[in-house]
């Protein structure tokens, strides 16, 4: 990894300078929510914000996109995607990216998605963690790769890490901002990281979870939190890893229809309905536990299809926790 | 040919058969000759129909690609989407995609005896193991064991008694189980005694002995079936790696992407359209929800 230095006085004019690789979004803070919205003035970023709602999978994975339009009964293809920059993701969004990619990116790759990805830089920014947060116990609370840049806060500037060759270029063109890192800095990193390790509030042990949650699968806290859960999907929209969607035929004339597809929900009764009627996840209980064991898989190549971000329980207007529900599910094995 | 995979290719409608009130078989090819030579498929791999401007649906192909120059598809007539396809004629056009899924494993399996157990509906995948097997002659012994309501039920009936009558020198056994008693069910109880019976599928097995370390069982019916015929391979001691089961889920994309045919826990995770749609009953052991 190669690092460098950007000094606070320079911040401005290197922010200023990402407008030339693409339309520029970062975290804004709107009403009581933070949101990754297009910012031309470095003063409209929340650089200390906690988290979006939706997470930065919309860029990629629209909430609602046309993927093909019908003219003269045959289907055109609408792969456009405008380069963009990409300022500010926390270490859990740029590792939900990764495992979007892992379904997205996967032969046969799909083009919309990997177009978008393809012409976006990723800009990483260091955080302290909230009481949502667990993302240190799935080892997603720092990234190693999936960023251009990423910026680490340091009292008098940012220590920036280089994670890819167009990281390099930026750098590069914009060289007489940066200075080299002194052991100074260096030490202002180590006690930040250090700080930010101890202000976590949240833990999920990890240690055999994927085998004690397979066990406990008839596990009566499914059923109570299934219970209390209004099945709004609300966590499936604001997950980071979430990526199911559904597709939809519309009329615009007479002559010319357009296929869209928009987020889908597990929570949805339909989700697991085939044709004749049957459905495959007929009770809330199915359902309720089909998240959970979705965003629980471990892969061995991947790790957990969930990052920590704490989106879903900051969002779910039944107050379920994820952490807790886990943590219960599991308690009551033995 | 597009790199999109949500891409659909004009394919014809060359006939149009009335299989039963509900289910009709129609027979299509691609428009386009390179589309055409291009596309290959193993039995047990499905496709996936769209009718543009109205939506797509996924269904399993049921003719044997041994068959060159066609694909056929049984469609029951049971929503929107095939109420739309059953109005359409010999001549028209809709859009296909695919194949997807791993089909079933039939170079593995060759040299061994087939059981093939169907339900209702689920001959639809079976009957293009059936005329792959017998096409190929790459099998020992082929049994069907079909349960079906009543006569008018029966898919692919002419074919049905045909290899009634004259399976044996294909190496090929057909038992038919019906529910709904009727005079042409007793008329064709009456002439195969000894393969028509009332009941339902697992009955078939009455009396069948088989090498189970030569033989693999393949099944599809309704979800509710599936239980009832493993439980009876399981008796005879068949091994579940030999026990393979075509699952049914409403994929959207058939590509991995959508979601929707996702089951499993935090130890075990599929995509039936990719893992599967065939799997052994060994993968419905170890993975929960699969059926």
């Amino acid at each position: 990894m190669r690092y460098i230095k950007l000094p606070s006085e320079n911040f401005e004019r290197f922010f200023k300078s990402l407008e030339a690789w693409g339309t520029l979004y970062a975290p804004v803070k709107k009403g009581d929510i933070y949101s990754f919205q297009e910012v031309h003035d470095p003063a409209e970023i929340a650089l200390d914000y906690t988290r979006t709602m939706l997470p930065p999978k919309k860029f990629f994975f629209r909430p609602r996109e046309a993927i093909l339009r019908l003219k003269n009964g045959r289907w055109e293809e609408e792969v456009e995607a405008e380069p963009m920059v990409l300022f500010g993701l926390h270490s859990c969004d740029i590792h939900g990216l990764k495992i979007l990619d892992k379904v997205y990116l996967n032969e046969p790759a799909d083009p919309y998605y990997k177009s978008r990805r393809e012409k976006t830089l990723i800009i990483g920014i260091s955080c302290m963690p909230d009481e949502y947060c667990f993302c240190k116990s799935l080892g997603t609370h720092f990234a190693m790769d999936g960023f251009d840049l990423f910026l680490h806060e340091l009292p008098d500037g940012w220590l920036v890490r280089i994670g890819s060759v167009r990281g390099h270029e930026i750098a590069w063109e914009n060289g007489e901002l940066f200075e080299e890192v002194t052991d100074e800095d260096l030490a202002n990193f180590k006690e930040f990281e250090e700080k930010r390790a101890k202000a976590f509030q949240k833990e999920l042990p990890q240690e055999g979870l994927a085998d004690m949650l397979d066990l406990a699968y008839n596990s009566p806290v499914w059923k109570k939190y299934a219970e209390i859960c209004l099945a709004c999907g609300n966590c499936n929209m604001v997950c980071p890893t979430c990526r199911c969607y559904e597709v939809c035929d519309s009329w615009m004339d007479a002559y010319s229809s357009v296929r869209e597809r928009r987020y889908d929900s597990c929570f949805m009764e339909n989700h697991g309905l085939v044709a004749g009627g049957h459905n495959f996840r007929p009770t809330r209980l199915d359902r309720f536990r089909h998240r959970y064991y979705c965003k629980s898989y471990f892969d061995p190549t991947a790790g957990y299809n969930c990052v920590g971000c704490g989106r879903c329980d900051e969002f779910c207007p039944a107050k379920i926790e994820h952490v807790k529900v886990l943590e219960e599910v599991r308690g009551s094995l033995q | 040919m597009s790199e999109n995979p949500y891409q659909t290719y004009d394919a014809r409608i060359l006939e149009v058969k009335d299989l039963t009130s509900r289910e009709k078989l129609f027979t299509l090819r691609f428009l386009d000759p390179e589309v055409e030579a291009k596309f290959d498929f193993k039995p047990g791999q499905f496709i996936i129909v769209d009718i543009r401007g109205f939506g797509e649906f996924p269904i399993s192909i049921c003719s044997s690609p041994t068959r060159k120059g066609y694909f056929q598809l049984c469609i029951r007539k049971v929503g929107r989407m095939t109420k739309f396809v059953h109005k359409m004629k010999e001549g028209d056009v809709v859009g296909i995609r695919g194949p997807y899924g791993n089909g079933f494993p039939m170079e593995k399996m060759e040299g061994s005896n087939l059981i093939l157990v169907a339900g209702g509906l689920g001959m639809a995948p079976l009957r293009s193991v059936l005329w792959y097997a017998i096409d190929t002659g790459k099998y020992e012994n082929v049994w069907l064991l079909y349960g079906t309501k009543a006569y008018e039920d029966i898919l692919f009936r002419d074919e049905i008694i045909h290899l009634l009558k004259h399976g044996e020198a294909m190496n090929c056994s057909v038992k038919l189980a019906y529910e709904v008693e009727s005079p042409s069910c007793i008329y064709l109880e009456q002439g195969f005694s000894d393969r028509v019976c009332k009941g339902v599928v697992t009955d078939l097995f009455r009396g069948e002995e088989f090498d189970v370390e030569n033989t693999y069982a393949l099944i599809c019916g309704p979800p509710v079936m599936y239980k009832f015929v493993i439980r009876e391979l399981l008796d005879r001691k068949l091994s579940p790696g030999r026990i393979y089961m075509t699952l049914e889920r409403r994929m959207r994309c058939g590509v991995g992407k959508c979601g929707h045919c996702v089951v499993g826990t935090s130890v075990s995770m599929k995509y039936i359209c990719q893992d599967g749609p065939v799997f052994t009953y060994w993968d419905a052991l170890s993975t929960r929800g699969l059926i």
